[in-house]
């Protein structure tokens, strides 16, 4: 095989190789994706959930971010790895297939709503982020599209493994 | 033997049960057949069954980790139990009427294969010893509060809880992996 691309060259590496010729390696790279991926879904889920006034109630909203965020970093580090592993064993078919360029442009979606989030709209936070305080609708409607996005990944990341064969590289 | 030995040789075994004629009736039920018949519809319900796991996964963590005194040091033992408490519980019946769904989509697959019957198995302990890590949680939070100083027993117990819930998911993902 010649490789003319760079995600051909990626699936040819030692790496990419070592990977797909195993028979135990993807299965277990597949398993730290899922649990961490379940990880920061539901750590991200609760920050959501407190932005939208359904949990956490008691809590301030900066609490709240400071016990879930690194929760949320490592198991996005775990998942990023693993993700990075399992893409490298099968990149170019990775890369024809619609779904997981969709997940990567929801994940990105996600990515900047959380830094928009953090940049902008968390400075109010000592005084809207208090116990019973009225959340402002902005701030809601990052909450809102947070989960939605978190909702929308993981269903981009199962059709992926039921359409690998429905689009191959030429 | 080998572990992929051993469980080609649990199929083969489970080959020779009435659960064969039984997964198969399942695969003809009318709701099987509209599961099969619909690109989205088995996605979909996986998508919603890891939601479920992720409610209760991280709910679980976070509980775990105030019993071990590494976050929310805010909250008394008793308001993480009770924030994270119903949560958990709700996730379990989403888990299992999702997981029903699965079950039905695919009932050889699922049936006729050793891992799944490891995965419940698992599920079995996993929930047993949530019960019981809760309750003991439950009867100490009256008396003094959890910290990294706290009862061994319960630090341990929370590390086995989470241990044991990521025992079930690695069963999960490995039904597809059964040697046949």
């Amino acid at each position: 095989m010649n490789p003319d691309n760079i995600w051909q060259q990626l699936e040819n590496s030692a790496a990419g190789t070592t990977i797909a010729s195993s028979e135990w390696m993807f299965p277990t790279l597949e398993t730290i994706h899922v649990i961490a991926i379940v990880t920061v879904i539901g750590a991200i889920a609760m920050m959501d959930m407190r932005l939208l006034g359904l949990a956490s109630g008691n809590r301030t909203v900066r609490t709240v971010a400071h016990d879930t965020l690194p929760v949320t970093w490592t198991a996005f580090a775990l998942a990023t790895i693993s993700g990075s592993l399992l893409f490298v064993s099968k990149a170019t078919t990775y890369m024809v297939n619609p779904y997981f360029l969709w997940k990567l442009g929801f994940m990105a979606l996600a990515g900047i709503n959380m830094a928009v989030f953090h940049r902008y709209l968390a400075k109010g936070m000592n005084r809207w982020g208090e116990p019973e305080a009225a959340i402002p609708l902005n701030v809601k409607l990052a909450g809102a599209l947070s989960l939605a996005l978190w909702v929308i990944i993981p269903f981009c990341g199962r059709v992926i493994g039921f359409t690998l064969g429905l689009y191959t590289p030429s | 033997m080998s572990i992929g030995d051993w469980l080609f040789h649990m199929t083969e075994l489970l080959r020779t049960t009435r659960l064969v004629e039984f997964s198969l009736r399942v695969s003809d039920w009318p709701f099987a057949l509209w599961l099969q018949s619909h690109f989205y519809a088995i996605p979909t319900f996986q998508t919603f069954h890891i939601l479920a796991i992720a409610v209760l996964f991280a709910s679980t963590l976070m509980l775990s980790l105030r019993v071990l005194g590494i976050s929310g040091a805010d909250q008394t033992l008793e308001q993480t139990l009770r924030r994270h408490r119903p949560w958990i519980w709700a996730a379990v019946l989403a888990l299992v009427a999702s997981g029903i769904v699965l079950l039905i989509s695919e009932p050889v697959r699922n049936m006729i294969n050793p891992i799944f019957w490891i995965k419940m198995a698992l599920l079995l302990v996993a929930v047993t010893v949530s019960l019981w890590f809760q309750r003991a949680l439950g009867r100490r939070r009256e008396q003094w509060d959890v910290s990294s100083k706290g009862h061994l027993s319960l630090r341990a117990a929370s590390v086995a809880v989470v241990l044991v819930w990521c025992a079930v998911m690695a069963g999960g993902r490995w039904i597809a992996y059964a040697p046949v």
